[in-house]
């Protein structure tokens, strides 16, 4: 049954409208339109109320998701710190230096060399030669894939600085591929003492050794014998 | 100015050697000075050999760096070997990137190695 619809009345709920309109937009979805008569009006007051439960509904999932984003965000955030982690650590291992026999040293190169890798092989080589005070370091690149013109230069950078501090710098494990792309790449490697294996190095190290050793053991018996005559 | 004259650095004479350690931060001026002051010992003494200890030395700049390489040059031609003793891998490294590799500068670990390398050297030359 269909009431006449009075003016002041319409007024009065499209105020009401306008009322709870300008809530929802505040933010408050819990308020709905009261439908007490069955008129024109009701039509939209009613389709203003679904409006309001999608709306509802819809900002509900969006927070959920927001939610679930944020979540999977700080996930990726905490693995991205391990992986930082993880490349400083395997920078660190990745540069053992360790001394192996009476004034020698040996590092062990395994992975391909870039610049940044270089810079903390060759700080941790030098800080070890110090230390040690060994005059003898092999660098064995058995396990460097390849050999291009900017890791050609990196060794030679660090014999150079090796021989700076006064040790000498051998490098060994040149394989026939790297032999091979070294001389059509045009590096000139003359400059440093290069063998084939890590046992020639190691030979050569030990000899050079024993060349020292004598000649300085001959000369303290030789100021002994001085001074008992 | 007098603070330069007050501030040589001791060249120390023991046998046939001339010990010098630099203990002071190396500046353009005192480094000139150094070298004729090296240059004018060689003449005075005699020296076969020079140890220069630099392992005080922080840093080491091309200029410094080219004057240790000169002075070598120069002490050969007087007939001294110099040995530069004690570098730090840092001032290695820089000096490396600087592309002062220092050629025909011969260098050693420390005092003792130097001594050594510069008793070798000088017992070979009687050989010849």
């Amino acid at each position: 049954m269909e009431e006449k619809l009075n003016l002041s009345k319409v007024k009065e709920r499209i105020e009401q409208i306008e009322d709870v309109l300008s809530s929802v937009a505040a933010g408050d979805l819990e308020t709905r339109l009261a439908i007490n008569t069955e008129d024109d009006l009701t039509g939209i007051e009613e389709a203003i109320n679904i409006l309001i439960d999608d709306l509802t509904y819809e900002l509900k999932q969006s927070k959920n998701m927001q939610t679930e984003l944020q979540e999977k965000l700080n996930k990726i955030q905490e693995q991205q710190k391990t992986i930082v982690q993880q490349q400083e650590d395997l920078m660190e291992l990745s540069s053992p230096v360790t001394k192996v026999w009476d004034n020698i040293l040996i590092l062990p190169v395994i992975g391909t060399l870039d610049s940044q890798r270089t810079q903390v092989m060759m700080e941790n080589l030098l800080q070890k030669i110090v230390d040690t005070g060994c005059t003898m370091a092999i660098l064995d690149i058995t396990g460097v894939p390849t050999v291009d013109t900017q890791v050609a230069n990196h060794l030679l950078k660090t014999t150079t600085s090796a021989r700076l501090l006064g040790a000498d710098c051998i490098i060994s494990g040149i394989s026939p591929a790297i032999a091979q792309t070294i001389v059509h790449l045009g590096i000139d490697l003359s400059a440093i003492r290069t063998k084939a294996t890590l046992q020639d190095a190691m030979i050569y190290a030990m000899k050079q050794n024993k060349k020292t050793k004598d000649i300085s053991i001959k000369d303290t018996l030789e100021t002994y014998e001085e001074t008992e005559e | 100015m007098n603070n330069y004259q007050d501030k040589r650095i001791p060249i120390i004479k023991i046998g046939h050697y001339l010990i010098v350690s630099i203990q002071v931060d190396m500046h353009d001026k005192l480094a000139i000075q150094l070298q004729s002051q090296i240059l004018e010992a060689i003449e005075k003494t005699g020296a076969k050999g020079v140890l220069i200890d630099i392992s005080v030395l922080e840093m080491v700049d091309s200029f410094i760096g080219r004057m240790l390489s000169g002075m070598a040059s120069m002490a050969s031609i007087m007939d001294a070997a110099v040995v530069i003793v004690g570098m730090q891998p840092a001032v290695a490294i820089t000096l490396v990137e600087l592309g002062l590799e220092m050629p025909g500068v011969d260098t050693a670990l420390n005092m003792e190695r130097g001594m050594e390398m510069l008793e070798k050297r000088i017992s070979s030359f009687d050989n010849e």
